[in-house]
């Protein structure tokens, strides 16, 4: 009886010893995980801000007039403007 | 026996000695054992605990990002973006004379200069602050020793030139070095976050406590400019500047009922991307910071102080003594000698001998107390580094020919701000607003951080006398008056044409054939939306500000309005049919007309 206890108490420790060493394996892995997916979240981010700069370069006064003369387009005169009360 | 016995003795003697050497040994062994980790643990414990930590923890110090500045639609004007800088650390290289050649090739950078760093005794130097991607995938593929790489953030202005001298711009460190940039730098730049990452062996990062610990990013500014008014106004300067070979230009947009600045245009621009390719004095926002004197554009308050003042109406008549007027020495000319002109006349017909007359009439400290009531020669405070206080003499300082010299706008100073804004204190009712260029701050994620409002300075005339005066300025763009071709068909444009000599920098006096031309008005007359302020300064082909920024003032109120959807007035007056809303189709017959209203005009002021 003694005999069995003491094997339970060893499997017991044993057992709470590889969930220990798994827990902190886990704990590495998942903090590389998080420091990959910070790194990224970071990368998007700044992708994100590159591409508003781009759109906004992309939305500039100056260059939609360019393009729009190089279509033929005008301004319209006062005469073509239709007020909708 | 005896002799067994002395053996045995011995012998325990000799384990005894053994073990207390042993033991003494091991004693002085424990001690000194002792001793070093008494060392290490205490005395330079915390020293070794920092040296270890070096090695297994790295902290990142990040200047935080700096806000980024919109316009008034939430239009990106300046934002800030990561980009790589190429540094070195000279000990770490091994061949300098060929890292410094291949630097060179990738870099496109001098040999020379390039060496001479690497071969310096500092640990860092920089190769090449703020590279492009392609230089820095470049110099990455070389994989070179000691030479590393640090992303910075750079800011950048997406619109390139547009409303430059407004927002400024930043040196390589971040920092604001003029116009909103600059005045708004505290509250743009944030304070710097500092990150610490644990490493693993092979230097991976392991642990982030998050992406800004302790520091704060910058505020975002939101302008009450809007990138397509401010266009509008630039392309259109633009085009004014370069018809008449003129030295440079402004024009300001004003809300008139709120003081919300909607364009600031210079001509010569700027791109700030590149600012130190330009020259220093196209940095800076002129509409604020420099002054000059107004001509004709000033009787607008003069008329403003002769109606307040109860002593004139709009149809007081003034004998303009046909052309020539003696003040002491002095003689004050006009272009079109007239014998009466009544009040509004004066302005329509800009006559400074008319204007002389008022100002008599009004009186010299009346008008002084009106003209600081309207904001001339004071800061009225708005958002921006150097702003001028422009020049008004105290009344007291006057002399008999000052008196009647800043009647028609010569001898004072003013800047653009201020007389625009002063403008639109009559286009509301007599309420002079305080102007403004930023209408708020929002944190990171765009909650709202302090919100600037229109702020009322003080009631200078009357709402009925603001009326009659807008009539009056009305007249001026009627046919016959001087600033004919700013009137623009569907819409009742109420302003007012300016000519003024420059001041002489080689001596006293004023120079003969330099002139700032200008016009200022706003429209729709009944319902003012835009107050507009164009300013040319020394036009080459022609100097009357009716013939020079009257059309530019035209363009630009043309494509706001319709920018701004304002519908033409139904009931359009006759005179406004002088002004069409395309230019170009006939061209020459808006010249003839226009020569034809300055013939009859007395704009021009010309003192003797």
């Amino acid at each position: 009886m003694v005999f069995i206890l003491w094997i339970a108490l060893m499997v017991f420790l044993m057992a709470e010893l590889l969930v220990y060493t798994w827990c902190r394996v886990q704990y590495v892995r998942t903090g590389y995980e998080v420091t990959e997916a910070t790194e990224e979240h970071e990368r998007l981010m700044e992708l994100h801000r590159k591409l508003q700069v781009e759109g906004a370069r992309l939305r500039s006064p100056e260059r939609v007039t360019r393009i729009a003369r190089q279509r033929g387009l005008v301004m319209p005169d006062s005469k073509q403007v239709v007020v909708i009360p | 026996m005896r002799t067994r016995r002395k053996k045995k003795s011995n012998r325990l003697k000799w384990i005894r000695f053994r073990i207390i050497v042993v033991g003494a040994v091991l004693g002085v062994w424990f001690v000194l054992m002792m001793g070093r980790a008494f060392q290490l643990q205490v005395l330079e414990g915390k020293q070794l605990r920092s040296r270890a930590a070096d090695q297994y923890k790295k902290d990142f110090h990040n200047s935080s990002k700096r806000g980024t500045i919109y316009d008034r639609n939430y239009a990106e004007v300046a934002v800030s973006i990561d980009v790589a800088s190429i540094c070195a650390h000279p000990g770490q290289i091994c061949s300098k004379e060929q890292t410094a050649s291949a630097l060179a090739r990738a870099l496109n950078l001098g040999q020379k200069s390039l060496l001479k760093k690497l071969l310096s005794d500092k640990s860092f130097v920089w190769i090449k602050r703020h590279a492009d991607p392609t230089e820095v995938s470049r110099v990455r593929e070389l994989k070179l020793d000691g030479i590393d790489f640090v992303t910075e953030s750079r800011r950048f202005y997406p619109m390139k030139s547009l409303a430059a001298q407004v927002i400024g711009f930043c040196g390589t460190d971040g920092r604001g070095l003029e116009g909103l940039e600059f005045y708004y730098d505290s509250f743009l730049k944030g304070r710097e976050s500092s990150l610490t990452v644990l490493r693993d062996a092979l230097g991976r990062g392991f642990t982030a406590k998050g992406p800004y610990p302790e520091g704060k990013p910058g505020y975002n500014l939101i302008l009450t400019i809007d990138k397509n008014i401010q266009y509008i106004a630039e392309a259109a300067l633009a085009e004014g500047v370069m018809e008449f070979g003129a030295k440079s230009g402004m024009a300001l947009v004003i809300a008139p009922r709120t003081g919300a600045i909607l364009a600031v245009a210079h001509v010569p621009r700027f791109n700030p991307n590149a600012f130190g390719q330009y020259e220093p004095w196209l940095w800076r926002n002129r509409a604020i910071t420099d002054s000059f004197e107004p001509g004709s554009t000033l009787k607008i308050f003069l008329g403003a102080a002769a109606l307040e003042s109860g002593l004139c109406k709009p149809g007081s008549e003034f004998y303009c003594e046909e052309g020539v007027y003696r003040v002491g020495k002095n003689f004050v000319h006009d272009i079109r000698p007239h014998a009466a002109l009544s009040l509004q006349d004066i302005l329509k017909y800009s006559s400074n001998i008319g204007a002389a007359k008022v100002g008599e009439k009004v009186g010299s400290a009346y008008l002084y107390l009106k003209l600081k009531e309207f904001g001339l020669g004071d800061r009225l405070g708005v958002e921006c580094p150097g702003e001028t206080q422009g020049s008004l003499s105290p009344v007291g300082g006057w002399s008999e020919i000052d008196a009647v010299a800043i009647c028609f706008g010569q001898g004072v100073s003013v800047s653009a701000l201020q007389l625009a804004a002063a403008v639109s204190a009559i286009a509301n009712d007599g309420l002079l607003m305080k102007p403004f260029l930023v209408q708020g701050m929002t944190d990171v994620h765009g909650g709202v951080v302090k919100s600037f409002q229109p702020t009322a300075l003080r009631q200078v005339i009357s709402s009925e006398n603001a009326w009659r005066l807008t009539r009056m300025m009305e007249r001026a763009v009627e046919k016959g008056g001087t600033g004919v071709r700013a009137a623009l068909g569907g819409y009742r444009v109420a302003g007012k044409t300016g000519t003024a000599q420059k001041a002489d920098p080689t001596g006293g006096g004023y120079a003969e054939d330099k002139y700032i031309a200008s016009f200022v008005g706003f429209v729709p007359a009944e319902n003012p939306e835009i107050v507009v302020l164009v300013v040319i300064d020394e036009p080459k082909k022609h100097h009357f500000g009716g013939v020079v920024a009257a059309p530019v003032f035209r363009r630009i109120i043309r494509e706001t309005l319709r920018y701004l959807k304002v519908p033409p007035e139904l009931a359009t007056p006759e005179y406004t049919d002088l002004g069409r809303d395309s230019p170009g189709t006939n061209r020459r017959e808006d010249h003839r007309r226009a020569g034809e209203s300055l013939r009859v005009s007395c704009e021009a002021p010309t003192m003797g």
